[in-house]
């Protein structure tokens, strides 16, 4: 049997993936979603806490709400939704790329599309990753995996809890665990000050008189077969531990927030260019990778803390790979954008200059600045400023780039932010 | 009474001061009157979402997310808890479907925020 | 006074061990008395070796050390209670589980005892999975013949028993030219002692072979026959194929004891009751001088070297194809220093490390460790980088200090094999090591019965289906008669349902975690269980009728959940 074919397949369900395939069916392109999990609304059907949608919907709403909004409307639009369906081969052909893929009803079939969208998220870093020692005893979890114990399956980890990280996740489940009658005896935070949001920090820790414990780390962990405690740090300016400044915390759970890392295992075999400083593809404003056809959307782009924002790139990466499907393709003009100064990284990496229009750029300070300038100019020439009264690495910046603005002939755009 | 907090009502972060004085709430540090509210509130009646989970019969849908429809006191939040934690949902329920009509002793309603319903 | 008590007294002085008081027992050295330290210990011991004693037994104290801890499982029963075996093998390694598979050729009721929760669980899964040529191993050596032997059985038990076995060849590479000098004489000492195909390399050879190797290299040799699997993998498969062949396998069975009677083991005492047995192998790891001692055989003493090892992202699996050593000659040591191995999944495997430690069950990992393993490893192939790590994990290699295997029949138990010092080239050397233990086991057996051939023997391990290792066609096929197989769980390395399920219930059956990562991998990926393991969980428990709070991840005590929440929920 042929493989069916379709304008666009968007690999992962999850709200990315979910609003690709939304504007690649309002672009008039056939579509169809690929989601591995039983269900669509990827890491959303786990955070059922609020604060999602202020942006996009000017509401607060919990994740499975947020994602519901998505999920209808794509039922409504009668878009194709493979679930429990896992990609295992991704290959170029003729008039795009195939899809080999498995799941327990058709066992192995191949899709054929036009244009690709990796809506494929991120995972977490791992105890091994911030070389935490010991032994291996149970109770060492990623937030993310307690998130899932605790409110998919119904579990509690462990009852007296150490929590490694101080950004939104680890505050989130600080909250949750004790909620659900866990002890969180501390928030421990490697950096000197905390990752998350504030209104995390009141309504997560304050509100429990959870302790934070900041420029100190986890460095051990002790037990064998369960945890029994662990060795916590204080680090200096650098983040390296003090020796002499350890101390020994009884617990039975450590939860790990030490970082997301966007997921593009599935691009390795199309050699697709990655940047190293997001770990997601390099794309232009129209999130098109540096393969012809395919674009790159939400978390396994760039690690985002918005998902409003990952609906947005969801929405572009989407109209993009349709218009790429239905023809409208022409070959880009790439023009790097150099990013400068005290910018940790910007996508997208370069911004195709042949269209016209409107790009939306991305980033995030490499630390906090107070009163901080952003300057875009091109051969010497100022485009646009913005000026920042205060910018953290945590909170991810928006801005919107004339593209009429960019001279033409042009070697590279810089980006430039000075605190 | 005093209490020194940060107001987040937007992303500017005023350090704000409040206190009682005899029958009056003072507010200090505010950029803006949302601040001043907030901060009162926070002092004499701090409120919070309550975001949680309820079990179901359902086996493949074990455990329903569910939030308030409003806030409720911050100190009424583990006596809900042990409400919620009660209930078992019986019917495959959709976001805004009421699970509880009144949590905790106040006239805020829990509501599911998930889809239940199979495709 | 004999001669050789006086050289090992002269040495233990030489080295300033004044403390220590060398006394002859049966045809051994037993150091007796108080060293300040463990380097002190470890280097009476040394000393005491090689001076023509059988062994050396090293009963030395040192005041001020954390006493010995030993794992034993928690359950008392009597589930073994006066069961009679023709053979119990004690120790659920390799060597072990490999001994059990070789005697199910006869006709035997044999018994397996594994004090863990799984076989494979200690020495036997913390190894960097080589199978050595046979080069490094003196000459004359146990060490040496079995490594020769067993390496050329790979090929054939790897098919006969359905793990992956790669001969990817080694590139030993030589820091300074000069050392190449003496390669040609490196040559023929390998063909004397059966290491076949060693090539000599120069510079620009080393780079063709292997483009990302270190700059620093000067050359080197290529050995053709050296070869990495999974360890775990292959104790595992033994172990699979010992049970199908009639043998049992208890775990979470720890030997306390012997009863003996003159000469002979009449009683083995374990946690589940008194077993009787014809014959006892003692293949007990990093206890085997314990063991040996129950039966008043304890002629050597084990002193355990721990070993750090790290696995780097499979993304970088490419960027080499043969194992790669760079030797640090002048260097003292009894280790053979490890290197930077290609692993059978396609990850890459740096170490091991080696230090004397006196805690034979500390797999711990250090920062300090750490920091030798990658300073040593890691750059032996240019495009790796710290980052490039996914995991790290430590074990403990069973060491005597006559630094060879012992192989042989007790000299004076009447019925009792010791498969003792089972370290590097232990695991290339299992397969004929195993031969000769059950051979001669069957020899000890024969003098009181007949022992008549296994007419059902199946040398072929029945396999359960391997997605990775099948065509799309026979995927698609496998998914058809069993929908579970359909059902990605562990996405890093495209482990299903059906593969997870299949490894509970296989012949050794996995009930914790870790069991089912032995098997199928699932949680070795680079996100290690993160996204798996609540579905894991599930499986398992479901699996084995228990609720997933019950599951551990290893050992009864590593349960993995606290309590379902909300328990009071499901009273409605």
């Amino acid at each position: 049997m042929s493989p069916a074919k379709w304008d666009v397949v968007v690999i992962g369900a999850g709200p990315g993936g979910l609003a690709a395939a939304i504007a690649a069916d309002k672009a008039g392109a056939s579509v169809c979603l690929v989601e591995r999990e039983a269900r669509p609304g990827g890491i959303l059907k786990q955070c059922i806490h609020d604060g999602f949608g202020l942006v996009r919907f000017g509401r607060k709403l919990t994740g499975p709400e947020y994602a519901f909004l998505d999920i209808e409307e794509v039922k409504g639009r009668g878009i194709k939704l493979f679930t429990e369906t896992f990609l295992l081969d991704l290959d170029r052909s003729e008039e795009g790329f195939v899809l080999t893929l498995q799941n327990s009803e058709e066992a192995v079939f191949r899709l054929e599309a036009k244009a690709l969208v990796a809506a494929t998220g991120c995972r977490e870093r791992t105890a091994r990753q911030v070389f935490i020692h010991g032994q291996r005893p149970a109770g060492v979890y990623t937030a993310g995996t307690v998130q899932r114990l605790i409110n998919i399956s119904g579990y509690l980890p462990g009852k007296n809890c150490v929590i490694l990280g101080s950004g939104d996740i680890g505050l989130i489940m600080a909250r949750r665990l004790t909620l659900e009658g866990a002890k969180v005896l501390g928030v421990y935070e490697i950096k000197p000050e905390p990752s998350g949001l504030t209104r995390n920090i009141v309504q997560c820790l304050e509100d429990y008189n959870i302790p934070l414990h900041l420029s100190t780390t986890v460095t051990e962990v002790h037990g064998t077969e369960r945890l029994e405690g662990v060795t916590v740090c204080r680090v200096d300016e650098n983040m390296r531990p003090l020796p002499g400044s350890e101390e020994y915390v009884p617990c039975d759970t450590l939860v790990l927030s030490v970082g997301l890392i966007p997921e593009n295992d599935i691009l390795h075999p199309l050699g697709v260019e990655i940047d190293p400083r997001t770990g997601g593809p390099v794309v232009d404003q129209l999130l098109a990778t540096s393969e012809a056809g395919l674009f790159s959307c939400g978390n396994a782009l760039h690690v985002n803390d918005l998902v409003d924002y990952v609906s947005e790139s969801g929405e572009i990466a989407g109209a993009s790979a349709a218009r790429h499907a239905l023809g409208d393709y022409r070959p880009p003009r790439h023009v790097p954008i150099l990013a400068k100064g005290e910018i940790l990284y910007a996508v997208p990496q370069r911004l195709d200059v042949s269209l016209g229009g409107q790009g939306i750029l991305y980033f995030r300070a490499a630390r906090t600045l107070t009163d901080a300038a952003l300057v875009i100019s091109a051969g010497g020439r100022v485009l646009g400023e913005k000026k920042y009264k205060s910018l953290r690495p945590p909170e991810m910046e928006r801005i919107v780039l004339d593209l009429s603005l960019v001279p033409a002939g042009e070697e590279n755009i810089v980006l430039e932010l000075r605190g | 009474m005093e209490k020194l907090l940060v107001c987040i009502q937007c992303p500017q972060g005023c350090k704000l001061m409040v206190k009682t004085e005899g029958e009056e709430v003072l507010v200090a540090g505010n950029k803006c009157p949302r601040g001043a509210s907030y901060a009162r509130q926070e002092l004499l009646n701090p409120c919070r979402t309550l975001t949680t989970t309820v079990r179901t019969e359902f086996p493949d849908f074990p455990l329903l997310p569910v939030r308030t429809a409003g806030e409720i006191p911050l100190g009424s939040l583990f006596a809900a808890m042990g409400e919620i934690n009660r209930l078992l949902v019986r019917n495959r329920l959709r976001p805004g479907d009421v699970v509880l009509e009144r949590v905790s002793g106040t006239d805020v309603p829990l509501i599911a925020t998930a889809d239940m319903t199979l495709n | 006074m004999a001669k050789k008590l006086k050289s090992v007294i002269k040495e233990l002085r030489k080295f300033g061990l004044t403390g220590v008081c060398p006394r002859e027992w049966r045809s051994s050295i037993v150091l007796e008395g108080e060293v300040d330290s463990w380097q002190e210990y470890i280097a009476a011991g040394y000393a005491a070796a090689g001076k023509g004693y059988k062994g050396v037994v090293n009963d030395l104290r040192v005041p001020g050390l954390e006493p010995l801890k030993e794992y034993l499982p928690p359950g008392r029963g009597g589930a073994l209670a006066g069961k009679s075996y023709d053979v119990v093998i004690i120790g659920g390694g390799v060597i072990g589980c490999a001994v059990a598979r070789e005697l199910t050729r006869w006709d035997l009721r044999v018994a397996l005892l594994e004090k863990e929760d799984d076989v494979a669980k200690q020495t036997s899964s913390r190894n960097n999975g080589m199978i050595h040529p046979g080069l490094a191993a003196p000459t004359g050596s146990k060490k040496h013949s079995y490594n020769i032997r067993g390496n050329r059985m790979y090929t054939q038990v790897s098919q006969e028993l359905g793990f992956e076995f790669h001969r990817c060849g080694s590139v030993v590479m030589l820091e300074k030219s000069f050392y190449r000098l003496a390669l040609p004489y490196v040559r023929r000492k390998a063909l004397k002692k059966g290491v076949d195909g060693l090539e000599i390399l120069s510079r620009q050879e080393v780079s063709r072979r292997e483009p990302n190797a270190t700059d620093r290299q000067r050359g080197g040799i290529f050995l053709p026959s050296t070869g990495v699997v999974a360890p775990y993998m292959v104790t595992v498969a033994y172990a699979e194929n010992a049970v199908e062949n009639g043998a049992e396998v208890h775990l979470n069975t720890a030997v306390l004891g012997f009863e003996m009677e003159g000469d002979r083991i009449v009683g083995v005492r374990t946690n589940q009751g008194v077993l009787r047995a014809r014959v006892v192998i003692n293949a007990a790891g990093v206890w085997a001088d314990k063991i040996a001692g129950y039966a008043n055989d304890r002629f050597f003493s084990i002193h355990g070297r721990k070993g750090t090892i790290a696995i780097v992202d499979k993304a970088l699996g490419s960027t080499q194809s043969a194992v790669l050593a760079m030797p640090q000659l002048g260097v003292n040591t009894h280790t053979k220093g490890g290197g930077l191995n290609p692993t059978v999944e396609g990850n890459l495997l740096l170490g091991p490390t080696a230090i004397e430690v006196p805690q034979r069950e500390d797999w711990s990992t250090t920062a300090g460790e750490m920091e030798l393993l990658l300073s040593r490893h890691l750059s032996l192939n240019r495009r790796l980088r710290p980052r490039d790590i996914i995991t790290y994990f430590a074990g403990v290699r069973a060491c005597t200090f006559e630094e060879d295997f012992i192989i042989e029949p007790s000299e004076y138990v009447a019925n009792l094999v010791h498969a003792a010092g089972i370290q590097s080239p232990g695991l290339a050397s299992a397969p004929a090591i195993a031969e000769d233990v059950a051979a001669m086991t069957v020899e000890i057996l024969k003098k009181t019965r007949e022992v008549k051939r296994n007419p059902a023997f199946n040398p072929v391990r029945r396999l359960t289906p391997q997605l990775a290792k099948l065509s799309l066609a026979e995927r698609a096929e496998v998914i058809r008669k069993n929908p579970a197989y359909g059902k990605i769980v562990c996405r890093c390395e495209v482990i299903s349902e059906g593969e997870i399920v299949a490894a509970i219930h296989s012949p050794v059956p996995a009930a914790t975690v870790d069991a089912v990562k032995r098997r199928v991998r699932a949680g070795m990926g680079r996100c290690q269980g993160g996204f798996c393991t609540p579905a894991l969980l599930e499986i398992v428990a479901r699996e084995t009728s228990r609720s997933p709070g019950d599951v551990t991840k290893g050992r009864p005590g590593s349960r993995m959940l606290a309590e379902e929440t909300k328990a009071g929920g499901k009273t409605g």
